[in-house]
């Protein structure tokens, strides 16, 4: 019988919430089941059948999913066990912490247990709700115990569903997501390097690693993610998305350095860092890895070939110059009778 | 002193040799040999091109429009960057001022597609980005509108020209009716450009007759001379009849009296 875990961050599921950090929680829970399934954002699916030999009992591997994902952001999390989707995920919606600070909250829902619930936690619209009403059907095992003939009668193939659902059915099965392919290489100094600018060498020697490593599965990156561990200071983080998929370790390096660079003027700008700070280690990634060959559009028209190398040189303009001098005109309404009126800049973009 | 005329005489022979070899010494005075044999950028003019001797402006060339405000520049400008984009080249323009109307250059033939737009700060930054392009190799044409900004500075000036003389492969031209002096000295290519009468159509001007004058050319004979119909963007709507129809008016009598159709 498969056992399913939900998992529902309430934090994340406002709208002004930042939908970053659930991203890194589904890369940690990676780490717990190959079948993690992203639902929605702020609620996630896992598959632990079979799970229990390497893991041990089912609350255990709850808990180790908690404890995985608030390594990559401390929210708290409700989680609930199910033998399908829809018993997990009432489970975790119906879960309540033992006490109102506790960073996790389980439940464990059998389909016997359903029965008893109101009807009010199926998932039906307003209209339908009104018309259970009408019927006096209030609770899970009242509308369970009908005829499917009866129902589906009365309210439909979508009250046969919901029929379904309160007999504890579901057949919808986790859909895996694919996780997101990722390749690193990192180097630690013995001696801590004096400066940012030191790590240039070490920045084209990684950069060039990866890129061997991705052109032999005509793979290119889409963005690098360098991480520099310094002593004395916070580490330093700057994400580079390029502006095509590439395999330029040169190109890749000296935009990761300005950007680094940029990131640590702002820094030193600040009151409490030290001006020259020692870097321990360099960490860089790639990530969004394509096949380069599909963006064959510089192979038909050489100016738009040349347009997208110059967009490396105008990346490095935005990080040498800042926002707002790159831009491309659009024509709105030419005959407009001030200039103003007829066209606008658009920045170029990354 | 005997000693100066023993050596002098064969220094200079042995410099002359070098100089024909062209093993990279020259004088002083001779001008910064442009790298690459690419074809020169064309002006959207042939017969402003002929007069450039080369089929137009020099890649690598610092090249100063020198005419007041209102004297065709900027349509020379937008001819060529339109020229160079038929030939598949790509385009910039640094508009210090933000005067440059891209519905205007739309008009004259430019494809906003291939032409990005850049909002320097100052004029320091606006010769640095300059630079930039220059080394990219990228970029055909370059239009560093300075506006009516004070006076770049001569030193950063003259060492743009010499970077995009080494690159080779950027034709910038320099618009600068606040700082002609300056910029003048600094340009390897200076072209002059006088009205010499409006172009009209009943009583809308719709254009103007100018004469271009190549007044110096570092990689070339100057001198050379070509006369111009620049039209006005509105000008260009009625592309096809204005050619047939305008009609030439001196420019002392016929301005007052005229209707101005531009963009």
């Amino acid at each position: 019988m498969p056992r399913l875990l939900a998992l529902v961050w309430p934090e994340l599921r406002v709208p002004e919430a930042d939908p970053r950090p659930f991203e890194r929680m589904l890369d940690a829970l990676d780490d717990l089941s190959p079948r993690v399934e992203a639902v929605d954002r702020g609620v996630a699916l896992v598959e632990i059948t079979g799970l229990e030999p390497m893991w041990g009992p089912e609350p255990r591997i709850a808990a180790r999913a908690a404890m995985l994902t608030r390594g990559a952001a401390p929210l708290h999390v409700r989680c609930g066990i199910g033998e399908n989707r829809w018993l997990a995920t009432l489970a975790a919606r119906l879960a309540r912490p033992s006490r109102p600070d506790a960073p996790a909250a389980l439940r464990v829902l059998e389909r016997a247990e359903l029965r008893d619930l109101p009807l009010g936690l199926l998932p039906a619209d307003p209209a339908v709700r009104q018309r259970f009403a009408l019927f006096g059907l209030t609770r899970m095992e009242q509308l369970a115990d009908l005829s499917r003939s009866a129902v589906g009668a009365q309210f439909g193939p979508a009250g046969e569903r919901l029929q379904a659902l309160a007999r504890g059915h579901d057949p919808r099965p986790v859909v895996p997501r694919r996780r997101p392919e990722r390749v690193e290489a990192g180097a630690t100094f013995e001696t801590p390097l004096d400066g940012i600018g030191a790590v240039s060498l070490t920045l084209r020697r990684l950069a060039a690693e990866l890129c061997d490593r991705l052109r032999e599965r005509h793979r290119a990156p889409g963005r690098a993610v360098l991480e520099l561990r310094l002593e004395d200071a916070p580490s330093l983080r700057v994400e580079q998305p390029f502006p095509q998929p590439a395999l330029e370790p040169d190109w890749i390096a000296r935009l990761l350095l300005s950007r680094l660079e940029a990131a640590a003027r702002a820094r030193s700008a600040g009151p409490e860092v030290a001006d020259e700070p020692r870097v321990a280690s360099v960490r860089l990634a790639f990530d969004r890895l394509s096949d380069p060959a599909a963006s064959q559009l510089p192979a038909f028209e050489v100016r738009a070939g040349r347009w997208e190398e110059l967009r490396w040189s105008l990346e490095r303009m935005r990080h040498r110059f800042g926002e707002g001098r790159l831009w491309r005109a659009a024509v709105d309404r030419p005959t407009a009778a001030l200039p103003e009126h007829r066209s606008r800049l658009v920045d170029i973009g990354p | 002193m005997s000693t100066d005329a023993a050596v002098s005489p064969s220094l200079a022979n042995a410099l002359e040799t070098l100089h024909a070899r062209g093993l990279g010494l020259r004088r002083g005075s001779d001008p910064e040999p442009l790298a690459g044999d690419r074809p020169a950028v064309p002006s959207g003019h042939p017969a402003l091109d002929a007069a450039l001797r080369g089929g137009g402006w020099p890649r690598g060339a610092l090249a100063l429009l020198d005419a007041p405000a209102g004297g065709g520049a900027t349509s020379l400008a937008l001819a060529t960057l339109a020229a160079a984009q038929e030939a598949g080249g790509l385009t910039v323009w640094l508009d210090l001022d933000g005067t440059l109307d891209p519905a205007v250059a739309a008009r004259l033939g430019v494809e906003l597609d291939w032409l990005l737009v850049v909002r320097p700060r100052d004029a320091a930054e606006a010769i640095e980005l300059t630079a930039w392009f220059g080394r990219s190799g990228l970029i055909d044409a370059l239009v560093l509108d300075l506006g009516s900004h004070a006076a770049p500075d001569r030193r950063a000036l003259d060492r743009l020209a010499s970077l995009l003389a080494r690159s080779g492969s950027t034709a910038a031209l320099v618009l600068a009716p606040g700082a002609r002096p300056v910029a003048g000295a600094a340009a390897g290519v200076r072209v002059a450009l006088h009205r010499s009468a409006w172009l009209a159509v009943g009583r809308d001007l719709v254009g103007q007759r100018v004469r271009a004058v190549v007044e110096r050319h570092r990689w070339a004979l100057a001198g050379g001379s070509a006369e111009l119909d620049l039209w006005f963007g509105e000008g260009r709507r009625i592309d096809a009849l204005s050619p047939a129809l305008a009609d030439p008016r001196p420019v002392e009598v016929a301005r007052p009296g005229l209707r101005v159709v531009s963009a």
